[in-house]
């Protein structure tokens, strides 16, 4: 497939999350055959680039579970040119997607081992997809945790999905916020803390835990000492990289973290691969 | 037999002989003394003692500015028509070939082919031409692993040109100019800078950068931010893309455009953060890209000493000694 050719999409469904942030289920104009390469069959983690004719284009993760029916979801703050211009189109609009770039979540390798989510605000987009994903196949992995930090109660994404994951008992949900807030109806508490000190009296097995972390950049640096603290090694702590990029395919030169490209050597790298290279997190 | 030789009395008939057979783009000296590539007028002989052009040939590639998709509502987004019509560059040197080997690398693994790059590629002849490396060139103090490939070589003797088959391109070329050239008793390509390329031996060093090396900050505080450097470098392929509406509300064209990596935007994301925040990272990204690679091609020193930024920058940065002492203090 020519992934340099963006494929037409109509927006299929908005659903408004927080102010600035909505939930867009595309729907591709032509249906892909199953093992077909498209935009619609991705690993959670990869990303697409999304294009609005006119703003541009723009890197976007997955944010749902691979569909058969060609629709995707994804989950999208108003930050820049071309989310401001998805924002402001409605309900069958033609956008267009390419994709999908980069490696995910190794999902393969997580089976059997305990699933250690954390999100920081915006972060909780990737790992929604990863999460679906995981309880598709709830059986084959150990103990799940999802710790998700946001600014305030109302910045939470995914209220309603967050309520029915509080009352699983195949998983532990913990929420925190920085500003206090009237707590949605049927969360846990949201301790006003921030994500790392959710960590504090949770039961950690470091040696079958995989940790997949997504938050923005600047949280990178406060949140993987405690998990290495814990006796987590690096090569267990998969996180999600941002940077600009404006192809998917190695060629645009902007995404380069050290010799390595964001976009696709990661944007998912284990935190080993990451250690020793200036400014990666 | 792969050689044949080639008087520069009949240089003349040769170029026009290849002007029958497609575009013919040469290296011209201008009113302004600087050298570009660009269309041989009928008569008119090229500059090939020239030192370098300005501009590298990765602008026959990669264009400063080019419209890669349109947008309509009716066709959704569309690659524009390449023309398909032989473009034949001559008196490329080594290092010019290295650095579209490079670019081919780059832009046409098999994986993740650029369709715009492959299509201008695919209508490329190269035809190399032996130099003489001034006090600006590095290529003979580092050499490159990148090949210097092309279709036909012109080595440039004292009493003539030796010309050698490189492809079966080159081949066809030559059968076509059969009659304009002569046999000659040489038996192998004379020594030439084409030596210091395709030298499999060339290993990067895979440590990090050390970022407290002071080398970095002296580059920083030097450095203007014009981005000289980046334009007239060979393998610089780093573009940006941007996007325009039409007048008409509903159409739209997307571009692609020369960028450089010392731009403190060319590592911002929306909301406006920038993972290079300072000059001397930039220039460690820079010299990463230059001495040890990235991504798929980590490992490949992309820099082939042709010695354009050094004539450019106007405060006569050069990254090359800090390499030398980088590259080759390890094993």
């Amino acid at each position: 497939m020519n992934t340099s050719l963006p494929q037409a999409a109509r927006i299929g469904a908005i659903r408004h999350l927080t102010d600035d942030t909505a939930l867009f289920t595309l729907q591709l104009d032509e249906r892909p055959a199953e093992h077909q390469s498209s935009p619609a069959h991705f690993q959670p983690g990869q990303f697409l680039q999304l294009s609005v004719a006119g703003a541009g284009e723009a890197p976007i993760s997955y944010c749902g579970f691979p569909s058969s029916d060609g629709s995707i979801e994804l989950c999208i703050r108003k930050a820049g040119r071309v989310t401001a211009a998805l924002h402001a189109a409605a309900l069958g609009d033609q956008v267009a997607v390419r994709g999908p770039f980069g490696h995910g979540f190794p999902l393969s390798h997580y089976a059997g081992q305990d699933l250690l989510l954390m999100a920081g605000g915006l972060g909780m987009a990737p790992l929604r997809s990863l999460l679906l994903a995981l309880l598709h196949q709830r059986e084959r992995y150990g103990r799940l945790t999802l710790l998700y930090g946001a600014k305030a109660p109302e910045a939470l994404l995914f209220r309603h999905e967050l309520a029915d994951l509080a009352s699983r008992k195949d998983l532990q949900l913990r929420l925190a916020v920085d500003r206090a807030g009237e707590c949605p109806p049927g969360l846990p508490d949201c301790r006003v803390a921030l994500l790392p000190a959710l960590l504090e009296g949770l039961t950690v097995d470091p040696q079958r835990t995989v940790v997949a972390l997504c938050g923005p950049p600047a949280a990178y640096r406060f949140l993987v000492p405690p998990l290495l603290e814990r006796g987590i090694p690096p090569q267990q702590i998969h996180l999600s990289l941002e940077r600009r990029m404006h192809c998917g395919m190695g060629h645009c030169g902007h995404c380069a973290v050290g010799t390595l490209l964001c976009c696709t050597d990661g944007p998912v790298f284990a935190y080993s691969a990451l250690q020793t290279i200036e400014g990666a997190l | 037999m792969t050689l044949s030789a080639l008087s520069y009395n009949d240089l003349p008939l040769v170029l026009a002989r290849l002007q029958t057979l497609g575009e013919l783009h040469a290296p011209l000296r201008g009113s302004d003394g600087a050298v570009r590539f660009g269309p041989l007028p009928p008569g008119a002989q090229p500059d090939l003692t020239a030192q370098r052009s300005l501009l590298p040939p990765k602008k026959y590639l990669l264009a400063p500015s080019e419209t890669i998709l349109t947008y309509h509502p009716a066709t959704g987004y569309q690659a524009p028509p390449q023309p398909e019509t032989p473009l034949i560059l001559l008196g490329l040197h080594p290092c010019d070939l290295a650095a579209i080997a490079y670019l081919d690398r780059l832009f046409m693994a098999a994986d993740s082919p650029d369709p715009l790059y492959t299509a201008r590629r695919e209508r490329l002849i190269l035809i190399g031409a032996s130099c003489t490396p001034d006090q600006y060139c590095s290529c003979h103090q580092m050499p490159s692993p990148l090949p210097a490939a092309c279709d036909l070589f012109l080595h440039q003797q004292a009493d003539g040109l030796l010309l050698h088959v490189e492809s079966p391109k080159g081949q066809l070329l030559r059968e076509a100019l059969q009659d304009l050239l002569q046999s000659t008793p040489a038996q192998q390509p004379p020594a030439s800078t084409r030596d210091h390329f395709g030298s499999a031996s060339v290993a990067t060093s895979h440590e990090e950068l050390d970022p407290n090396l002071p080398d970095w900050q002296q580059l920083a505080d030097h450095c203007l931010g014009c981005g000289a450097c980046s334009i007239c470098c060979p393998t610089c392929s780093c573009f940006e893309v941007l996007e325009f509406g039409g007048l008409d509300g509903c159409s739209a064209e997307r571009l692609r455009r020369w960028d450089n990596c010392l731009f403190k935007s060319h590592s911002e994301v929306a909301g406006g953060h920038s993972f290079q925040k300072d000059r001397a990272q930039r220039f460690r990204y820079r010299y990463r890209h230059k001495y040890r690679g990235y991504g798929q091609l980590r490992g490949l020193p992309t820099c082939v000493g042709c010695g354009r930024c050094r004539v450019q920058c106007p405060t006569g940065l050069d990254l090359r000694p800090l390499a030398e002492r980088l590259e080759r203090s390890t094993p």
